[in-house]
This record gives structure tokens, sequence and C-alpha cells, in this order.
């Protein structure tokens, strides 16, 4: 099986300040990786720089499409805006970012689809209402408002919006930051199942090991913009190498 | 076939003085297919630590460890993550699940990860739950609320629902009754029978005859200090 992303010495810098460096991921088809780290240690930075976000400094993004390998860094704007919308997915910490308050629930999710050219209004109805059931979310709220919608309802639909043209991989910041937990652990199970049901590739931010552990197959573990470790997600939580990651396990608290 | 050779483990815990602990020194172990083997020896000798070093949770400073001739390398995560998807099970202590994630898809998520029918999967996981005694009133909820006994058996059956060639017990009937532990021990023993690799640490001796195991003394074939 041949990885679907592959990064390889990324670095991107803000000035003289490091953002991130030297940064290495390899990505395989129906994978999650974790990328861990304290506040400002440059998760962000990164998933931000590898999904067309930010423009890194210097490095390589491979995607495999098709059996293709695409340089990401180095193919055209418009080509780079396509496969934005059509292979890959961001789904940011706030649903707020990831959503237009003012256009329905329903014009969300077919914002993308239309964007790749579909038109057939009964065909986009019918995406819609295929993808409010998969994020459990009532088609009778179709054509409300999201501002009507409560924090974990916002996180479906942005999920959904996101999922509706079937990308391949998939970049989460802080999915479940901002939620309380009952909600949080309905949206780690739809995330799991959608992964697999899906085949999904996803590389997914969090400060939390706990949603990390439950998610992740393989993880970096990131301090001051660097890899200190990664490896099988399992591995670097029970028996870290890196005496930063053994600090930042060692800190969780138990419940 | 499982196989430990010259292994040797031991951890270094970098914000505590650097302390060193060594726990293996030359570890030479190996399960054959259709073979159970019970690890004894007093708690802290590390029992457990060899099933996370087979199932890849935790890394050894040199030697070797092959599953059907397959080689554990953390340089290649995505190896050992095929090798649990298809040839390792492991049952450990306690269930790490994600909350109000009811009993019957944990039970069914082993098989649904190899895309089986999701029928014939989920009648599977009702048959290993009746197995269990798990009444069918648990099934649509989460386990997480359940009794420690209750808990375990989830555990085994998500576990044992499919035949791995490789399968790793961690005291699987540690808070059972003798009912159910009975059970458990048919299932594990019927697992034996399709030529499973069986390796488990069960805190009874009467488990571990009844089992037919091989027991293997940690303290004397480990060499830490």
């Amino acid at each position: 099986m041949e990885p679907i992303l592959s990064v390889q010495n990324l670095n991107k810098y803000y000035g003289d300040q490091v953002g991130c460096k030297n940064m290495n991921m390899t990505l395989y088809p129906g994978e999650v990786v974790g990328v861990v780290g304290e506040s400002g240690s440059g998760k962000t930075t990164f998933i931000n720089s590898i999904s067309g976000n930010l423009n890194p400094d210097s490095g390589k993004i491979l995607i495999n499409k098709d059996n293709e390998i695409i340089n990401f860094l180095e193919i055209s704007e418009s080509l780079k805006r396509l496969l934005i919308r059509t292979e890959l997915a961001f789904v940011h910490q706030n649903p707020r970012d990831g959503l237009r308050l003012d256009v329905s629930a329903g014009g969300n999710i077919s914002e993308r689809l239309m964007s790749i050219g579909q038109r057939n209004y009964g065909n986009i109805r019918q995406t819609i209402f295929k993808w409010l059931d998969k994020v459990e979310i009532d088609k009778s709220r179709v054509d409300d408002f999201p501002r009507t919608f409560s924090g974990g309802m916002l996180q479906r639909l942005q999920i959904a919006k996101n999922l509706v043209t079937s990308p391949k991989i998939i970049f989460m910041d802080e999915p479940t930051g901002g939620l309380d937990v009952s909600v949080q652990a309905k949206i780690l199970d739809l995330l799991r199942k959608l992964v697999r049901e899906l085949n999904l590739s996803v590389v997914i931010v969090s400060h939390d090991l706990a949603v990390i552990r439950l998610l992740a197959d393989k993880i970096i573990v990131m301090k001051n913009g660097e890899a200190v470790e990664s490896g099988l997600c399992d591995q670097v939580l029970d028996d870290p190498q890196h005496s930063y990651t053994q600090l930042l396990v060692s800190s969780v608290l138990q419940v | 076939m499982i196989e430990l050779n010259n292994i040797t483990k031991k951890f270094t815990l970098h914000n505590q003085g650097r302390t060193n602990i060594s726990v293996f020194k030359n570890l030479n172990l190996k399960i054959n297919p259709g073979e159970i083997v019970a690890l004894t020896g007093p708690s802290g000798v590390g029992k457990s630590s060899i099933l996370k070093m087979i199932y890849g949770n935790y890394v050894f400073q040199s030697g070797e460890i092959k599953i059907n001739n397959y080689k554990i390398d953390h340089k290649y995560p995505r190896n050992i993550i095929e090798l649990r998807k298809n040839t390792i099970g492991y049952v450990s202590q306690f269930l790490r699940v994600i909350p109000r994630v009811p009993t019957i898809e944990i039970v069914m998520e082993p098989l649904l990860e190899i895309n089986l029918d999701q029928e014939e999967v989920r009648e599977r996981a009702e048959k290993i739950l009746l197995d269990l005694n798990i009444d069918k009133n648990l099934w649509n909820l989460s386990p997480l609320t359940f009794s420690g006994g209750e808990q375990q058996r989830v555990n085994v059956a998500r576990g044992l629902i499919r035949n791995y060639p490789c399968l790793l017990l961690d005291e699987p009937t540690a808070s059972l009754d003798n009912v159910n532990k009975d059970i458990v021990l048919n299932l594990i023993n019927e697992k034996k029978d399709k030529g499973s690799s069986i390796i488990g640490i069960f805190h009874d001796e009467s488990s571990r005859k009844y089992l037919n195991a091989r027991e293997i003394d940690i303290t004397k074939i480990s060499h830490g200090n």
C-alpha cells in the first residue's frame, strides 16, 4: 500500500520565529495521525502548512490521487484550489470558522457540491439529507440557520459540510476542543465510524491525549516547532522515549 | 507462532533523575500454534511488559520479536497496525472505549474493521455476548457503567470474536465469578484448538491447569536488576 500523503522536511518560519521545522509525516489510506504538544508547539502551524491554509517556506508535500503523485507545493493555484475542494477537507476547532452562519444548514452542505459543478437540485437535496442523517441532525432542520444550532450540532454540520464531496484526506484542528464532554464523546464516535466506513485518512491536532489515544493510529509529539518523538500511538503513549513526551504523558490527570 | 529472541528491555525515566530500570536481559520465549503459555511470577516482574512488547506498545532495546515470522519494527508503525488488524488479538485488563458507544457496537468493531457484512457481524457479536452471559438488555448501553465483571466480559467478547492467529490475554478472568470464568476459559480453549498461539497471564493456578498451559516463571528467565 502506498501513502496517500507524505510530508518531507517541511519548514515554516514567521520571520525569524520558528513555526514548524524539519517536519516529516507519512499517512496511509484509512489511517489517523494525531499531532500533540502544548500550546505554541507548532501543531496548528504544521496542520495549516500541509493543508493549503499556509504557505510553508520549504519542504515537500506529496499527495497520491488515484496513483498519481501530486507535488502539492508546486502545482498551480487553481489546481490547488480544486484539490482543496475535492480531495482535502479541513475541520476547524470553532465550527463558526468553517460554516457560513447566514446560510441555511442545507446551503452550507451543498456549497462544496456546487463548487465542483453539481447543479441538479433534486440530487443535491438528496445528498444533503443523506449527510444530515449521517451526522445525526434531524432533517427538519435543513432550512434553519446554523446560528440556531447547539455547539455539538454545529460541529457535526461542519463535518457534513466537509465530507460531502468525499474527500480522502481530512485535517482537523481540535475538533472537540470547545465542546462539553458528553457532546465530545458523540463526535468521537461519529469520527471513528466515518473513518472506517469511508476509509478516510485523517490528521488530527489535539492537546487532549485521551482523544488522540481513542482515535489515532500514529502520533507526532511536537515541542518548540519540532517533532521530538513520533510513531505508533499506543507505543509513544505507553512507553515514551523522549523526556518531553514522558513529561506530557505523566502530567495527564487520572479520572 | 510468537518468538522472542534475546530481548533486552529497560525503561529510562528522564524526568526522574534519569533512572534506568532494567526489566529483561536475553529473554527468549516461543509460543507455538495451538499452544497456551502462562506467564507466572510476582507482580512487577514484567509479565504484562512481555505482552506489551509483543503487541507493540513497548519498545525493546535489542533482540527481535517475530509474529508468524514477521518482525516487530517500530520504525514502521504501519506494519504493526497491519499485524494488529490481521494477526494479533489482545484482551487487556481494562476496557478502553469511547463513552456512550453501545456494547454491541464495541464488540462488532474488530470484524467491521475487516469489512465484513454488518448483519453477519451483528449476529456473531450477539452470539458471543449470549455465550458470555451479558444480558440482552445491556447490549445497547455503553459498558462504562457496567460492573467490573461485565466490563471484563465485554473486553473478552471483543478480543475473542475473531480468530486471531496470535492471542495475548492479560488477566482475562481476574474479576469473574466461577461460572463465567469457566465460560471464558472454554472460549480460550476453542481458540487454541483452532490453532492460535496464545500467551497470557492468569492469576489463579486452577485456570492455568484448566487450560493445560505451559507455565513460565518470568523470574527464572529474565535477568533484570
